[in-house]
């Protein structure tokens, strides 16, 4: 799959990790197992969904590589796959608190501009002045 | 909320003035947006450039000016359709309102347009739909738990 550009952080976004975590409920089902390893079973015991809709939502994120299953007996537990995970996380900060981001660089320099306005004589500098690169809106994974 | 739109609000312990020069100068832009941007002029219609750079590659976004009320309101469209002029429909506008406050300034960012612009459509709507309760509880923990296996 070619990459899309990727409009909030000129990144490139891939799409099924985005559609994976997209919903709502598989997000819940991944911080469920991001507490432990789990089972369709032991996840619809926690969320508001059917064994039968939590298999079908397990299948989506393990295709895309977030979850990984081994078989136990009669049930198939499921884990978080923490490489995969990361790797969605900084697509997901990249472009989902891009904005975040941003305003809190504006907030630090603007605040940062003001107080060498205001106090000319003071030469205390705090964080304000910190070059946080790694925080700019722009994802580096 | 409106479908398709991000808002998002800060408070900043500066002027509205010094704050309205941060949002709208290329050399305060490329501080807090990308590694490099360029503008002809804080003026309507004006265009600029967004630089990223990648190693030996570069992305390049244009933007368009829309409107510029200091210190109140700057706003700006960007990634519009190769070839095109930024316009309604085709880009996504971003716009700064600015409001004076007690010890500082309100600063308010609204970005639309993800619905006309048809951007990896439902992909991104999804994402946007869910932004406030989803997006806001999930990240924290997913980032938290990333520094663990990061570390």
């Amino acid at each position: 799959m070619s990459p899309a550009p990727n409009v909030a952080t000129s990144a490139p976004v891939d799409d099924d990790l985005w559609s994976a975590v997209g919903d709502p409920t598989r997000r819940r089902m991944l911080d469920a197992l991001i507490a432990g390893p789990g089972t369709a079973t032991s996840l619809s015991e926690v969320l508001p969904v059917t064994r039968q809709a939590v298999a079908k939502h397990l299948s989506v994120l393990d295709r895309v590589g977030l979850v990984h299953s081994t078989q136990v007996g009669r049930e198939r537990h499921y884990q978080v796959d923490e490489a995969q995970l990361a790797r969605a996380v900084a697509q997901l900060s990249a472009v989902g608190n891009a904005w975040d981001a941003r305003l809190q660089h504006i907030k630090r320099i603007a605040e940062s501009i003001e107080r060498a306005k205001n106090n000319t004589h003071d030469t205390s500098h705090k964080d304000a002045s910190e070059k946080h690169a790694s925080e700019k809106g722009k994802n580096h994974g | 909320m409106e479908f398709g739109t991000l808002e998002r609000q800060v408070h900043v312990e500066a002027s509205p003035e010094v704050v309205f020069e941060v949002v709208s100068r290329p050399e305060h832009i490329r501080e807090w947006w990308s590694d490099d941007a360029s503008l002809d002029a804080v003026a309507p219609g004006a265009v600029g450039e967004l630089v990223w750079r990648d190693g030996v590659d570069s992305q390049v976004e244009s933007f368009t000016v829309v409107d510029v009320d200091p210190p109140r309101r700057f706003s700006f469209r960007w990634v519009t359709s190769e070839g095109e002029t930024a316009k309604e429909g085709n880009s996504l506008l971003v716009t700064f309102d600015l409001e004076p406050s007690a010890t500082g300034t309100t600063l308010r960012l609204t970005e639309t347009g993800f619905r006309e612009k048809g951007w990896e459509v439902a992909v991104l709507e999804e994402a946007y739909r869910d932004h406030e309760r989803g997006w806001d509880l999930f990240l924290p923990r997913l980032v938290a738990h990333a520094a663990t296996v990061a570390a």
